[in-house]
């Protein structure tokens, strides 16, 4: 039994050394340290921030503009931020998520090109934000994210891509403020679910355009008035983590390794 | 100083003007001490004040315990503007010219005293007396050879004589710097301490070039106020000559590899040309000329410019032009697309995702001239990039294998300009050529979009229909009937669960050419969506996504 425990371990050992991009036992257990996001997006993500080195799904109606209030903190530290496949961003709403606009770009190539491009900005930049144009093959997938874990960037994919680490689901948008055609839009109210840290409230856009925290006091009442919702506290106040899983942020556990590992295979 | 012009500055500066403003402002008698708060902290106080023991740097509380009947009035600086300009207009018959340096500075250049005045004295005393025999506000004067220097001698009410400004400063601490410009030099000043240059005669002791290569512009426009000349940087070389080169196609040519053979011989020319003169080019205007006459002009910026470099980019842009517009479809010449087109036409980037073909471009439309021009020269060290930015490199090199690969126009960067409409405040530019705005983003622009705004942007016909189907009519009062589908014409319907008032914008009505009017109106689907429409000239589009 025991010369069976001392095999399997060097099995594993010989595996993980075959991981690209992970060189220490450090990396491997802690990851690569996060990208910053915004107070009011942090405890979506288990360790506080975007990570790096692997790829975030982001799903739902609302999932481009989650997507661009993750990576606003980012730009403004000087990364370099890439969107991918999703037409004419507009660059007014785009700075009012906080996005620093030189460090922005935008790329229109087919659709049927993602993969190509997306392998190609992979290797230079930071955070790159993608629609794909197609679904991967389970190999395909296998070496897109082995290319994101060497390079150590951000991935974030609208749509479904299984393998990711994060994966943020919008479940559900409530706009306020057009009071039955009298009003305009003001603030979204969306509820963003993750498997790793639970459901949380967060304003998306807010009366500024930006994101914000859900205001404490404001609970569920907003939605029965109808759209009368104060304007968003201006940060400070932690979002309300309705159903809320873990929030601390805890070392990879041994199911992440293996998915690692498996995805190498 | 003796070859370049001295801009000899007389200042006359009211000590405490926040403080005397805010005073006169609120009829104080010159007896009341005043205290001006900013930020919790006191920016200014009167002498009264200060014969207490206020001063400035000290908290509310603090002044407020060295003399209790301290006046505290939070800062206004539109009080400091009004106050001083109703004062000051006694000088627009004493002076010729002056500048409003800032409230309660005023400065005047010596030379336009030159001719009433007999010397510098009698023209200060003179405009002194006049000053405050007006207003009754005492005026320190300081008379040196440039306007920072003047400023700072007016602290002191002295005057410098001609040529010994960079001997008056030299004793003078290096945060005065921040008394020209707070912004500009306020990082510079604890960097200089920090190093150990506690006086500005220290920091003029550095050679220019050196202050250049560390601080770059900021600190060199410091180092030339420290040794006391205008900040204004000389213009380092004048454009003696153009540098242009051009060359005839004979036969005309739309191959990619026939253009790319000249674009490169003629940018060794160019480039070659550059570099005989001494100096680096960043930007390089690019013109094809058409068999039929027509002109493509593009310029383009290159970080490392090279004949291959420029070959690329005069591949692409005649790559584009001749398979996108072409010469032929130029709006107005009313001829009809050719049907020998339609191979190009076909050739969406969509079609064509592995690289240039030259067989794609039509031979016979092809390009009868090309003509390369320095379009941006630099001194070889104003080329530096920054050492902060990451890898640089490697993003540029990346965007342009892409380029390469997809075409100029599918890397493209953001930009804001002026505009009601998201699509009119965008401003997508290819990356790493000069943005080109048409309308001004400081303009007033009534009507544009408040935030939140959509996300992307689009340019989509729909239909809007209330309940029984029938089409939402709009009018400057608003919706005739409730929305209740948006149909987007293959794309499917959609519930309207939620709308905006709806709310006309008018623009341009005083020219018929560029007049729009439009009714915006914001709607919420089933789904949660959200999208911008507008309704012009009897049709809705969807025009803004909140994605």
């Amino acid at each position: 039994m025991s010369a069976e425990a001392v095999h399997s371990t060097s099995a594993l050992t010989e595996q993980l050394s075959r991981l690209p991009g992970v060189r220490t036992a450090t990396e491997l257990f802690a990851g690569y340290p996060p990208h910053p996001v915004d107070r009011p997006l942090q405890p979506l993500f288990r360790r506080g921030g975007l990570p790096r080195g692997e790829a975030t799904q982001l799903t739902g109606a609302h999932a481009f503009a989650l997507a661009l209030a993750a990576c606003a903190a980012a730009t403004r530290e000087q990364q370099w931020c890439a969107v991918l496949g999703l037409g004419e961003p507009a660059v007014a709403g785009i700075a009012d998520f906080g996005i620093e606009l030189d460090r922005f770009v935008s790329l229109r190539t087919p659709p049927q090109d993602w993969l190509r491009v997306t392998s190609i900005l992979v290797e230079a930049f930071d955070i790159l934000i993608v629609r794909p144009g197609f679904a991967l093959s389970p190999g395909e997938r296998n070496r897109l994210l082995a290319k994101v874990r060497e390079r150590r960037m951000s991935l974030i994919v609208l749509g479904e891509l299984p393998g990711s680490g994060e994966q943020l689901a919008v479940r559900s948008t409530r706009w306020s403020g057009t009071r039955r055609g009298v009003g305009r839009l003001e603030q979204c109210t969306v509820q963003v679910h993750s498997p790793r840290t639970g459901t949380h409230s967060l304003l998306l856009p807010a009366a500024s355009g930006g994101a914000a925290p859900v205001p404490a006091s404001n609970g569920s009442a907003s939605s029965a008035s109808g759209g009368l919702a104060p304007a968003a506290a201006s940060g400070g106040v932690a979002p309300v983590p309705v159903a809320s899983g873990r929030l601390a942020p805890v070392p990879a556990t041994s199911d992440e390794v293996e998915r690692m590992i498996r995805s190498v295979d | 100083m003796s070859t370049e012009t001295a801009h000899r500055t007389v200042v006359l500066a009211v000590p405490d003007w926040p403080a005397v403003a805010a005073g006169i402002a609120r009829g104080f008698g010159p007896g009341v001490p005043v205290g001006i708060l900013r930020a919790g902290r006191i920016l200014s106080c009167n002498a009264t004040a200060r014969t207490s023991g206020v001063e400035t740097g000290l908290n509310k509380r603090a002044a407020q315990l060295r003399c209790p009947q301290l006046e505290v009035i939070p800062w206004d600086p539109d009080v400091d503007h009004r106050v001083f300009a109703a004062g000051i207009s006694v000088l627009e018959e004493l002076v010729a010219r002056f500048t409003l340096l800032s409230p309660g500075v005023v400065g005047i250049p010596a030379s336009s005293l030159q001719r009433a005045y007999a010397d510098e004295e009698s023209a200060v005393e003179a405009l002194l007396t006049g000053l405050t025999d007006a207003t009754g506000w005492e005026f320190f004067p300081g008379i040196a050879d440039t306007a920072f220097a003047a400023l700072l001698a007016s602290r002191t009410a002295t005057r410098v004589p001609p040529g010994a400004t960079a001997e008056f400063l030299a004793p003078l601490p290096a945060s005065s710097l921040t008394v020209a410009d707070a912004r500009t030099y306020g990082e510079l000043v604890p960097l200089l301490g920090r190093l150990g240059l506690t006086t500005l005669g220290r920091f003029a002791e550095l050679a220019p070039a050196d202050v250049h290569a560390r601080f770059g512009t900021v600190g060199e426009r410091a180092h030339r106020l420290a040794r006391g000349l205008e900040d204004r940087i000389p213009v380092d070389h004048v454009r003696a000559r153009e540098h242009r080169v051009a060359a005839a196609l004979e036969p005309p040519s739309g191959r990619g590899d026939v253009l790319s053979f000249h674009a490169r011989r003629l940018a060794g020319e160019l480039l070659g040309s550059v570099r005989a003169a001494g100096l680096v080019c960043t930007q390089v205007s690019i013109t094809l000329t058409s068999t039929t006459g027509e002109l493509s002009r593009r310029t383009w910026r290159i970080l490392d410019m090279d004949e291959s470099a420029v070959a690329d980019r005069l591949r692409w842009q005649a790559e584009g032009w001749l398979a996108s517009a072409g010469p032929q479809q130029v709006p107005g010449t009313g001829e009809p697309p050719a049907g020998s087109r339609a191979g190009v036409d076909a050739e969406d980037p969509g079609a064509n995702g592995s690289g240039f073909d030259p067989t794609e471009i039509g031979a016979e439309d092809g390009i009868s001239a090309i003509q390369l021009e320095a379009a941006e020269l630099l001194s070889p060290l104003g080329t530096q990039q920054s050492l902060f930015d990451q890898h640089p490199g490697r993003i540029a090199h990346t965007l342009e294998r892409i380029q390469g690969l997809f075409g100029p126009d599918t890397v493209l960067v953001p930009g804001l300009q002026g505009g009601r409409e998201p699509a009119e405040t965008n401003l997508w530019t290819p990356w790493q050529q000069q943005p080109q705005p048409d309308r001004d983003p400081e303009a007033p622009w009534p009507g544009a979009l408040p935030a939140p705004r959509p996300t992307l942007v689009e340019h989509t016909p729909v239909d809007l229909l209330d309940e029984r189907g029938a089409t939402v009519v709009a009018r400057p009062s608003g919706l005739d009937n409730t929305p209740a589908v948006l149909r987007v014409p293959g794309g499917g319907s959609f519930a309207i669960v939620e709308h905006s008032a709806s709310w006309p914008v008018e623009a341009g009505w005083w020219d018929p050419s560029i007049a729009q009017y439009r009714v915006r109106l914001q709607v919420v689907t089933a789904e949660g969506l959200a999208y911008l429409l507008s309704k012009e000239s009897g049709r809705w589009h969807i025009t803004g996504r909140y994605a």
